[in-house]
């Protein structure tokens, strides 16, 4: 049984159509990618997902129905508008957050020691959560989603404000929580954490879901759309090519819909002072994958 | 433990252990009692044998011997037989003041008064009086000369409510007005707690985690009973501060004690103090649900709070005519009911069908409003820095 299950999802806001159709389902023991630009509605289904909204039209199933006070209780929401008490103690603050998720407080109180520790927050917990930096009260944050041990863990923005050590331990428990059998669905603009850590994503555009699937298969679907180049010589302004960045001393190049590497290739050839070192069809990442689809050079 | 009662007693912990809610609950009354004490105490190492008053007496009506002298508090008097020694007492600060009747009172009624730096204090000059009286009045009988000397004492009574008012009991007039200050400040505290209370889960951000544990409703609720518990703490610790006052000022103070507990009072005014409570405070919820931040709610709010104060603007009016029809409406209208009877109570009575319409009129007000807020409360709360418009809260209201 999925763990999550959106078919249709519709919601307006007067004027405004945050979500026209979105669908997707996530299941147990995933990361789950949420992405899309800004505005393109993912809040708002998450929103309606944790039944904060109700939707204008579609369903949604979380653990097999509808959300109910049993089922809220096994889930951990950390939305991209967070925070926590700021002029209370960070343990009493974590602690309360978990009775109220349903967790006894001995238990939550043995619990909290482990995230604590694992955070290197400690020394802290008797400090005022404004007395922390901000990446310690994102970390803080974080052991709130966690604490109650949730099966659905939804997060937007995980990695927001953590430096590369932190982000790294972030990323290691959500492999830690997959393995475990918890569904977790992941909104981030970072698309190489995408890439490393969910199997599975939905790309949602002007409230529609426009791109939803595995990974690997949406990439190999957009293979042929970028070519890796390595060489000498004027690389700008080539016909067909929609994007193009170094890296590592190589060329990495987005091309336009309906553009033939084959063409690109002879193109090169034929320009004078031009070297190719290496010229191969490169599987696209997920970030041009990304671009292509919300510029609408990519019809999916 | 239910969600709701863990927040209302996380709410309440969070109030009540504040450094300035502390403050405001002991510190001020605590310090009022101090001083209260402080007074009464000097008062009464102030207290000291008066210095007697000397009189010379030329008309031969009066008898030294009626004086009650053994009466405690009462000035010793002493009568000198001739004015060189009586002055003599006099420049020696034997006694404090001389009175010479001459032997024309009271035929015409003017005496000599003798003192060197200031005239007879009050006491002194009462206790004088009340002896000059006495001898005068020798030839009337008892009932009437006591009649004369204490003064008539008027009691009114109200047909309709069995209630007496009397001048003796001057301190159950004032009563009502005292606790409807106090009933009143607490409230008008909360209210202002309330728009914290909301404009600090919007700006901490906590809003939309909570809420997937808690419905608006439940946190709300959790929140204003919390609030209400530490209103009332409050409020039980200034009624046993001022208890134990007037159990310390009530010996020094004459006036207290003719003070009955109007429980009456009281318990009309419990019936009241709950629903006009929820009334303010779901009238802050909805306002800090509309406002994006808690410097605009509680200016809104402070606007808004008029409405509730009302009747102290009409005091002079409630005093005067508390039968008056703007009083009678003031005394049904949600807002102004609770302080409006309150304070007619000192001075007359309420009837019963003015407490059981009002009383029923501020519930079902009270009740649209904690829908409404609850309602403008669930939209507004997630619109970070946004105002809810107009239509907005119209378009909240009917879905």
């Amino acid at each position: 049984m999925n763990t999550v299950n959106v078919s249709h999802l519709a919601k307006r806001f007067g004027d405004v159509q945050a979500v026209a159709d979105v669908s997707f389902a996530v299941e147990p023991g995933e990361i789950f990618g949420m992405l899309g630009p800004n505005g393109a509605g993912k809040t708002t289904t998450i929103r309606m997902m944790m039944d904060i909204f109700r939707p204008d039209a579609g369903e949604i199933a979380v653990f097999g129905g509808q959300l109910d006070l049993a089922k809220k209780r096994r889930i951990g929401y950390l939305p991209e508008e967070r925070g926590l008490y700021k002029d209370q103690k960070l343990e009493p603050t974590l602690i309360y957050l978990a009775t109220l998720k349903g967790m006894d407080e001995k238990i939550a109180r043995q619990r909290l020691s482990g995230w604590l520790e694992r955070f290197d927050l400690t020394e802290y917990r008797q400090k005022k959560v404004q007395e922390l930096s901000k990446g310690m009260q994102q970390k803080a944050q974080i052991i709130a989603t966690l604490l109650h041990d949730p099966d659905l863990i939804v997060i937007d923005e995980p990695f927001s404000g953590l430096d590369p050590i932190n982000a790294r331990l972030v990323k290691k428990i959500f492999e830690e929580q997959r393995d475990a059998g918890k569904a977790i669905i992941m909104s981030t603009h970072q698309m190489y954490q995408v890439e490393a850590l969910c199997n599975r994503i939905v790309l949602i555009d002007n409230g529609r879901s426009v791109l939803y699937g595995l990974v690997n298969e949406i990439k190999r679907n957009f293979a042929g759309n970028a070519i890796t180049l390595e060489g000498e010589g004027d690389f700008d302004a080539i016909p067909g090519v929609l994007e193009q960045r170094k890296h590592n001393g190589a060329w990495h190049m987005a091309l336009e819909l309906g553009a033939d590497p084959q063409a690109i290739f002879r193109h090169l050839g034929r320009q004078n002072g031009t070297r190719i070192e290496r010229f191969e069809l490169a599987e696209p990442s997920l970030d041009d994958i990304f671009v292509n689809v919300v510029s609408g050079k990519v019809q999916t | 433990m239910n969600n709701f009662w863990l927040i209302a007693k996380h709410e309440y912990k969070r109030i009540v252990f504040r450094r300035a809610f502390l403050l405001i609950t002991l510190a001020v009354p605590l310090g009022f009692a101090a001083l209260i004490g402080l007074i009464a105490f000097i008062k009464e190492s102030e207290k000291s044998e008066p210095l007697p008053i000397g009189y010379v007496d030329y008309t031969g009506l009066i008898e030294h011997s009626r004086y009650p002298v053994s009466d405690e508090g009462m000035t010793p008097i002493i009568e000198f037989g001739d004015e060189t020694a009586a002055l003599d007492a006099l420049h020696r600060e034997e006694i404090q003041a001389l009175f010479i009747l001459p032997d024309t009172y009271p035929a015409a009624p003017q005496t000599e008064l003798y003192y060197l730096e200031n005239p007879p204090g009050g006491s002194a000059w009462r206790d004088f009086n009340f002896f000059i009286s006495l001898n005068l009045l020798t030839p009337y009988p008892e009932a009437v000369r006591h009649r004369l000397i204490e003064g008539g004492i008027i009691t009114v009574h109200d047909v309709v409510s069995g209630r007496e008012f009397s001048e003796n009991g001057t301190i159950n007039i004032v009563f009502p007005f005292i606790a409807s200050f106090i009933f009143f400040a607490s409230t008008m505290m909360a209210s202002g707690y309330m728009i914290e209370i909301v404009a600090d889960e919007k700006e901490n951000r906590m809003l939309e985690m909570m809420l997937t544990a808690v419905s608006p409703g439940q946190l709300i609720g959790g929140k204003a009973i919390g609030l209400l518990a530490a209103t009332l703490t409050q409020l039980t610790a200034h009624i046993l501060i001022l208890a134990v006052g007037l159990f310390i000022a009530t010996p020094y103070i004459p006036t207290l004690q003719q003070l009955i507990i109007p429980w009456d009072y009281i318990g009309v005014m419990a019936l009241f103090f709950l629903p006009a409570y929820a009334l303010i405070t779901a009238i802050m919820i909805a306002v800090s649900g509309v406002f994006p931040d808690s410097e605009q709610a509680q200016q809104i709010a402070g606007i808004l709070n008029l409405l509730f104060i009302l009747p102290l603007f009409s005091v002079v009016l409630i005093f005067e005519n508390s039968g008056s029809p703007l009083v009678i409406f003031l005394s049904l209208f949600p807002t102004t009911a609770f302080l409006t009877i309150s304070l007619r109570w000192g001075v007359g009575t309420v009837p019963l069908w003015q407490i059981g319409s009002s009383w029923l009129i501020l519930i079902t007000k009270t009740g649209l409003m904690l829908w409404m807020a609850v309602k403008l409360f669930r939209v507004g709360m997630l619109r970070y820095g946004q105002r809810l418009t107009l239509k907005g809260a119209l378009t909240a209201l009917r879905n």
